[in-house]
């Protein structure tokens, strides 16, 4: 039972070596050594020939820099009651999805500036961003304190259900990504008993767009809303947890129509400009989701310009789709107020994108919402973007355990 | 070589099934309302004025709805395919349309084996029929052909090694009279010829019958033209019939002329050959996607299907039969996207 070292980078280890010996955890949360490291790791991601290469990572490094990893400790501090005190969990587990190439940096950085000790299994199946990011890592490590090798790892293991129930076995928390399914399958290995799991479960998102905000919108601005749910939608072949899966055309239906001629006009041409393609086998991907929704009633019309860009135009609310129907294929349904969607939402709902609202708008509706689903309310163009606070946890608190102290 | 169903030419051939299939399309829309919604959702509204105008379902629907244009209780047979991920197309046979797909493919096939049942060698093993636990389209192929034959022959063992005293005394028995061969391509190539030519059996009285594709093969550089080549000379089997065909048009299958090399469409089917970035009918001569045309299916909306298979239209009313020939190419591969699911496939 071994497990390929990534990081740091080495020959393969019995599993049983892969994880420091028991003990005191050496770090702190919010330890300078670990800071240190992220910050070497976030220069070199925003070095430009890296972040022409993979526009992600650039993304990525902002997100490690020296300054957001300080106030992400503040902030944590800032919330406690001047009795407790914050200390890492212990060990944190970490299974990311094979197909969002840079979310286990995002998992693990905030779990290791908590202090953590962390194994990160890489999958095998991981693509070029995500060796790019583990060289970066290794690179960085001869600057790094001896520390961060001893106690942070990230591996690469097959399909070998012992490697992922020895890790649950001996972790205080597990971070599940990658769905329903991965979910559940991660699941059947048990945990101890005073371990607990963070789980990323199937999401589903969608965009607002307000027709009077539309109307109001200059011609550029318009331009730049599309250009910004182009890249929400097509960059992980809308199938991102965040993508948004349909429109909701928010206020007059009269001039709705208007609205999404136009804005689907754009959307091709932006989708074209940006270099996007869709080819015939995804073409025909989307043919079989979208023709499956038509078959289930709710679709009034279905139009298929070309191959990047499909549109329905749902009867109500309750057919925008959930499941994944191929990249580039998005339902239209108008309601009269953002209020309209809240008998739609559910738990399993995340992210709202939204052009042309007041901020107080959006605040009602989450309101109204009530957390019953929509963990995030976001502009268009910030959908990919990752925030420390995620599916409705602030991560960076999942990450610590509290002392309490009174005298 | 006397045929009933190659016989119309392609002008004819699209007049007809135009006017059927507008018949059979509005017919199912009466009778399978997700169907209609479908059809409602793509504004077909206006009568299609040619073949390649009537609007077609991708054939993998199939597969994740159930369509049917008859009630659950006249439904006498649910055919199942086993699809490559796991999930399997349904499709549903009335009492009426399960008898026209038996004896429409009887009418084909007969073009090239003529009116009797022959003696016929089976290139598979007879647990393939039986066997539910591996129920394949091995299985449902070998089942499909087994009434067009007799004495029949299963040249396999159980451990899937070719019997060739057994093929040898079938030989002798039926060997200087026409007999039917039929297998899967891949099979048929490495279990039959490799024997036959191995122990110099002659096979020049038998009707070869195949089909399943050149994937297999292709490792081996052995196309349609080389198998030909190969079985003719070093075991005389000169009759050898390639047919394309799928459970979703059951009882439909394109059949390989006796010129060898390209499938002729029945006078109840065609094939339209769509590029897949304008959906556009592609010219003779440029590959696309395989749309397949029948108006046999009477009991489910099947008669117009977009394939995942890409082929070639070789010529039209230029070969041994009329209407198109076409070539089949090889299948598209599937669509994978990125996305924050499905990493974790372990544990099943």
């Amino acid at each position: 039972m071994t497990v390929r070292m990534r990081f740091p980078a080495g020959p393969e280890l019995p599993i049983d070596e892969v994880l420091p010996p028991d003990g005191e955890t050496p770090l702190a949360v919010g330890d300078e050594r670990i800071v240190d490291f992220l910050t070497l790791v976030a220069r070199r991601l925003l070095a430009p020939a890296l972040a022409r290469r993979h526009p992600e990572l650039g993304s990525l490094g902002f997100f490690l820099r020296r300054r957001e990893l300080l106030r992400a400790v503040e902030r944590l501090h800032g919330a406690l009651d001047p009795q407790d005190l914050a200390f890492p969990r212990g060990t944190v587990f970490h299974i990311p999805p094979a197909n969002v190439d840079t979310i286990f940096v995002y998992s693990w950085a905030l779990s290791a500036l908590a202090g953590n000790v962390n194994v990160v299994r890489v999958s095998p199946r991981s693509a070029a961003a995500a060796e790019t990011i583990l060289e970066v890592l290794n690179d960085s490590l001869a600057e790094a304190d001896p520390v961060v090798a001893r106690t942070q790892r990230m591996i690469t293991y097959g399909h070998d259900d012992e490697v992922t129930a020895r890790l649950s076995a001996a972790c205080d928390v597990r971070v599940v990504w990658g769905g329903d399914r991965a979910v559940n399958a991660v699941r059947r290995h048990r945990l101890a008993p005073a371990a607990r799991d963070l789980t990323f479960p199937d999401r589903t998102s969608f965009a607002a767009l307000s027709v009077a905000g539309w109307a109001a919108a200059s011609p550029s601005a318009r331009q730049e809303a599309v250009v910004n749910f182009v890249n929400d939608a097509y960059w992980f072949d809308q199938a991102a947890c965040s993508s948004p899966r349909a429109v909701f055309l928010v206020g007059d239906a009269r001039r709705a129509e208007a609205v999404q001629t136009e804005f689907v006009a754009l959307l091709g041409v932006a989708a074209r400009d940006r270099g996007w393609e869709v080819d015939a086998a995804m073409a025909v991907e989307k043919r079989v989701g979208v023709y499956g929704l038509a078959a289930d009633g709710g679709v009034t019309r279905m139009a298929f310009p070309d191959n990047l860009v499909a549109t329905l135009d749902l009867a109500t609310p309750a057919a925008a789709p959930r499941e994944w129907l191929g990249t580039g294929t998005f339902g239209f349904v108008p309601v009269a107020e953002l209020a309209g969607l809240v008998s739609f939402v559910r738990r399993q709902d995340q992210t709202l994108t939204h052009f042309g609202f007041e901020a107080e708008e959006l605040r009602e509706l989450a309101r109204q919402l009530g957390g019953r689903g929509i963990d995030r309310i976001v502009p268009f163009g910030a959908a990919l973007r990752f925030a420390p606070i995620w599916d409705g946890y602030d991560l960076f608190r999942e990450f610590v355990r509290l002392v309490t102290v009174e005298a | 070589m006397l045929t009933e169903v190659f016989t119309l030419r392609q002008a004819e051939k699209e007049a007809r099934l135009r006017d059927e299939l507008v018949e059979l399309v509005a017919h199912h829309r009466r009778n399978c309302p997700p169907y209609d919604q479908i059809l409602a959702a793509l504004g077909a509204e206006r009568e299609p004025a040619t073949l390649a105008d009537l609007p077609w379902l991708p054939v993998r629907l199939f597969k994740t709805r159930k369509l049917a244009s008859v009630p659950d209780d006249q439904v006498i047979r649910v055919l199942t395919s086993s699809g490559t991920t796991g999930d399997v197309s349904r499709i549903h046979l009335d009492r009426e349309a399960a008898a026209t797909q038996s004896r429409m493919l009887a009418r084909t096939l007969g073009t090239v084996l003529g009116p009797r049942r022959l003696p016929m060698v089976v290139v598979d093993r007879s647990g393939v029929v039986g066997d539910r636990r591996s129920y394949s389209a091995r299985g449902a192929g070998a089942l499909g052909m087994v009434n067009f034959g007799r004495d029949h022959l299963w040249l396999l063992d159980a451990d899937d090694r070719p019997d060739v005293a057994a093929l040898k005394d079938f030989l002798a028995r039926h060997g200087d009279a026409p007999f039917l061969i039929f297998g899967f391509t891949f099979m048929v190539w490495r279990y039959l010829y490799e024997v036959a030519r191995d122990h110099g059996l002659d096979l020049s009285q038998g009707i070869l019958v195949h089909s399943g594709g050149w994937k297999k093969l292709v490792d081996q550089a052995v196309d349609n033209a080389e198998f030909r080549r190969r079985l003719g000379a070093d075991t005389g089997l000169t009759r050898i019939h390639n047919f394309y065909g799928m459970v979703e048009q059951i009882g439909t299958v394109f059949l390989e002329g006796p010129d060898g090399g390209s499938l002729y469409c029945p006078d109840f089917a065609d094939v339209i050959i769509r590029d897949p970035v304008t959906w556009q009918e592609a010219p003779v001569g440029r590959p696309g996607l395989i749309e397949v045309i029948s108006n046999l299916p009477t009991s489910y909306p099947g008669n117009v299907l977009l394939t995942e298979d890409l082929g070639v239209v070789h010529g039209v009313d230029d070969g041994h039969w009329p209407g198109k020939r076409f070539g089949v190419l090889g299948r598209l591969p599937r669509a994978e996207a990125r996305g924050c699911s499905d990493t974790y496939p372990g544990g099943r």
